[in-house]
């Protein structure tokens, strides 16, 4: 008995309906192939390394079965690349029988997905939530006095030198600050 | 003026590792450069053993757009 895993990428455009459909499809051809499922699951919607037919995303779907006859291999290679929604598919031998997965691992793979898509922009919203507690910091400071704020000034840029990043922004804000502040107490 | 070089060790050797899966991107990553070219046995340390499955299972993750082939202009 030899083992084989196939993985193939399937339009991303397709929910879960047609997504199962198309798994339908296969699993119905193996049958007619001879060949027996172990797995067949989807791995999640990932981005693409390069566009393939100009799609940026594909939904990955992992494939793992057996079979005695090598005759049907070709066969089926065939079909998998004339079957329109699938956009790529490779098949590698395995030396070991695959273990059979659950579908709960399936979601949380997709979670981990979603959370590496998510660290940009929750590092901008941490970002975006710093600079305006400083601004209030800054405001408040400009009630009491001149020399208050002109501590806080220096005590920003302290800070300001360890992230280069923001030194820009947060300079300009301050002195516009800082000058908004003269303006109104002259 | 001696330099001495840092050692050089094989990344599955010391993670007693024996196959390297093409799905198993984050572990690939190690082994490419920004470019996404395969870095070379003599920088990683990698035994020949290993780095032969590490080739191909590279290899085989590029075919699959899990890896690119090249990183100049897709990469933002």
């Amino acid at each position: 008995m030899r083992y084989y895993e196939s993985l193939y990428i399937v339009n991303p455009s397709y929910e879960q309906d047609r997504l199962d459909e198309v798994m339908k499809t296969v699993s119905d051809k193996m049958g007619e192939y001879g060949f027996s499922i172990i797995n067949h699951r989807l791995w999640g919607k990932k981005r693409l390394a390069y566009a393939i037919q100009k799609h940026k995303y594909g939904s990955f779907i992992l494939l793992h079965y057996e079979t005695e006859t090598v005759e049907n291999l070709d066969r089926f290679q065939r079909f998998m690349i004339l079957e329109k929604p699938i956009l790529r598919n490779q098949t590698v031998v395995l030396d070991t029988r695959p273990e059979v997965q659950k579908e709960d691992e399936t979601v949380d793979e997709s979670k981990d997905l979603v959370d590496s898509q998510d660290r940009n922009s929750e590092k901008k919203e941490k970002q975006k939530s710093e600079e305006e507690a400083k601004e209030v910091v800054a405001e408040e400071s400009g009630e009491t006095g001149d020399e208050v704020v002109e501590e806080k000034a220096s005590n920003e840029e302290e800070s300001v030198e360890k992230e280069i990043l923001e030194t820009v922004e947060e300079t300009v804000e301050e002195t516009v600050e800082v000058e908004e502040k003269e303006e109104v107490q002259e | 003026m001696a330099f001495q070089s840092r050692r050089k060790f094989c990344y599955f050797k010391e993670n007693s590792i024996t196959e390297v899966d093409y799905k198993d991107v984050k572990l690939l990553r190690r082994f490419v450069n920004d470019q996404g070219k395969i870095m070379p046995r003599r920088v990683t340390g990698t035994s020949s053993k290993m780095h032969r499955k590490l080739v191909r299972a590279i290899k085989q993750a590029r075919n699959i757009a899990l890896m690119p082939y090249t990183n100049i202009s897709t990469e933002s």
